[in-house]
């Protein structure tokens, strides 16, 4: 048996934060020493906190409330994303029309092909909603699921499922179907598979990785005007 | 740092009050982030505390964005039921999309280089 005192140490907000901190560096180190792309940060710091809670028998509701401190800023982190945005306004205009027309017609065929297919294999509606979500950035995606009444932890699961599979099917699909062009291969890596894929495109070199960046930005804004307006136009029009 | 802080805070408080008088089906922060890309295209520039605290803010973005995805331990069991559903149709639309973006931009801009 536990003391008491031990049992209110263990249960104090302190524990949470340092439990929550300790998490992010040891994936911070594994992700750097092994490379692997499975080895995301925020999929191995979330599975080492998991594990964490289960270990010290936390409340889950309690854990949230005590690492309140960490988890506002992902506000104005959600913000600064029109920081990198902006950067890449330039290589936007040069190429405005192929962007949106590709934004717009990828974008919509990744979240009703999605749809589709989920719907067509028996997924219900809260997971379908979850699902649109899918390609975009997890700040993003997380609270645009939970708006179109999915489930924001669902969606970080899938963002995060889509950019590992995407990225490994990236670059031999692209090859196969000719696509040479880095603002095309840019585009198609930042669109399909978001922060890991643009991660990726980084590596096949500059003009690449902008427009990754671009796409990935561009889809996310796109998508959270869009994917509402278009659930509720659904709803008038169905229900 | 603290600047640049405070700037994000302000876009944010914008974006979540636009939420509550016009805007419900949009992320308050979301909103934010449009409002700040059109500040920035008004300033035409980038100021110092802002690059500071956004590069601050995406250095730690894993941590911050591992606190909320710790909810699938309240959402595992949906996901676990549904996984072929989920994984199955993950993959094929990945498999017809990215062939589809890749080779509607190349054709797009071959095309703009044409009229040129």
């Amino acid at each position: 048996m536990m003391t008491d005192p031990l049992v209110q140490v263990i249960h104090s907000s302190v524990i949470a934060i340092a439990l929550t901190l300790a998490a992010f560096l040891s994936a911070v180190w594994l992700y750097r020493r092994s490379g692997w792309l499975v080895s995301q940060p925020v999929l191995v710091t979330m599975l080492i906190i998991i594990g964490g809670i289960r270990l010290l028998g936390l409340d889950y509701q309690a854990y949230r409330e005590a690492v309140v401190p960490i988890s506002w800023l992902l506000g104005p982190a959600t913000v600064a994303l029109a920081v990198p945005l902006y950067r890449n306004v330039r290589r936007i205009r040069q190429a405005l029309w192929p962007v949106m027309l590709t934004l717009l017609v990828g974008g919509v065929a990744i979240v009703a092909l999605t749809l589709l297919f989920a719907r067509w294999l028996g997924a219900d509606v809260p997971v379908l909603m979850t699902l649109a979500t899918k390609s975009v950035t997890m700040p993003i995606a997380m609270p645009l699921a939970e708006q179109l009444g999915g489930i924001a932890a669902l969606a970080a699961v899938l963002v995060m499922l889509t950019g590992v599979a995407g990225t490994a099917m990236l670059p031999p699909l692209l090859s196969l179907c000719g696509v040479r062009h880095p603002a095309a291969r840019g585009m198609a890596y930042g669109m399909n598979a978001h922060a890991v894929g643009t991660a990726r495109a980084l590596e096949e070199g500059d003009e690449c990785g902008a427009f990754a960046a671009l796409a990935m930005g561009a889809l996310g804004a796109l998508t959270a005007v869009l994917l509402p307006m278009a659930f509720l136009l659904w709803n008038v029009l169905v229900g | 740092m603290i600047k640049g802080l405070l700037l994000l805070l302000v876009m944010q408080v914008g974006g979540a009050l636009l939420q509550q008088l016009w805007l419900p089906m949009l992320p308050g922060p979301v909103i934010g982030l449009l409002l700040l890309l059109v500040l920035l295209l008004v300033l035409g520039r980038i100021p110092q505390c802002l690059e500071q605290a956004s590069s601050a803010l995406f250095q730690y973005l894993p941590l911050l964005l591992a606190v909320p995805a710790t909810g699938i331990l309240l959402g595992g069991e949906v996901l676990l039921a549904q996984l072929p559903a989920i994984s199955v149709g993950l993959l094929l639309s990945l498999l017809f999309c990215i062939p589809l973006c890749g080779w509607m931009m190349q054709r797009l801009i071959a095309a703009e280089t044409d009229d040129d």
